[in-house]
């Protein structure tokens, strides 16, 4: 399978680690919200967190790419 | 600079802005246990200073340094008193404003009761908030019986038996906020 495209900490430049996945049950799919996963109810997102300063950034998973 | 050379960061969220709230006093005193601790460094939040908009809520309202505050943060303290069992209303106003600032964090409650249940019921009522928040909770607690005879009306502490206390629930704490920082930055979640 190939691997998510890492995530670099805008601040260090370092590789963020993909920690916690969050649901976002704002939007819909009537309204057409960008990354709505009907299977979930919401928008998944995706935290990750810098190992260097500790800045913790979301992402919604379905911009992860491969 | 790596992860075992910066400081923990445990702000203290005092959670009432009520007139002649008690609270404060365990806020301060929770704060200065806090801040006597090596490797820790800590703030007083008190949030009747955050004038937050009640025209709207969640993140559209967020203060940016509550939130910076908060990102920062490894874990967290809240004191809250305990109204009509439940948590104050500006208190859960207040942590709705964040919500990414706190995935994988610590944090422990403090519960406070003129009666003599030491806030059991508000941080039972407070602990599935935080959970659907991303903060993970402690099992200790601070528990603040009689608050009125714990303090004096200056807040000085007139029962020793809290500074014993709350070190047990700060060795937790920190504990804690040290495997979820290590784990947030380092432990892949797949």
């Amino acid at each position: 399978m190939a691997e998510k495209t890492k995530m670099l900490c805008p601040d260090c430049g370092v590789e963020m680690n993909y920690h916690a996945e969050k649901i976002d049950y704002n939007g819909s799919p009537d309204e057409e919200t960008d990354g709505f996963d009907a299977d979930f109810g919401g928008v998944v997102e995706e935290a990750h967190s810098c190992s260097l300063c500790g800045k913790t950034l979301l992402r919604k998973a379905a911009q992860a790419g491969v | 600079m790596t992860t075992d050379e910066r400081k923990l960061f445990l702000p203290v969220i005092l959670g009432t802005a009520r007139q002649g709230r008690m609270s404060e006093h365990v806020a301060r005193f929770v704060y200065e246990e806090v801040a006597k601790r090596d490797g820790v460094e800590t703030e007083l939040i008190d949030i009747r200073t955050l004038k937050l908009s009640i025209e709207d809520a969640g993140e559209a309202i967020k203060d940016s340094h509550f939130s910076e505050t908060v990102e920062r943060a490894d874990g967290l303290v809240i004191v809250t008193p305990e109204y009509n069992h439940g948590y104050p209303g500006l208190l859960k106003h207040v942590l709705d404003t964040n919500l990414k600032e706190y995935i994988h964090k610590a944090a422990g409650i403090c519960g406070v009761s003129a009666g003599g249940f030491g806030g059991t019921r508000v941080i039972e009522n407070l602990l599935p908030v935080l959970r659907e928040l991303g903060l993970v909770t402690i099992f200790w607690d601070g528990n603040f019986s009689g608050v009125h005879k714990i303090f004096d009306a200056e807040g000085k502490l007139l029962d020793q038996s809290y500074v014993k206390r709350i070190d047990k629930f700060l060795n937790e704490l920190i504990w804690m906020s040290k495997v979820l920082r290590h784990g947030r930055e380092n432990v892949p979640l797949v």
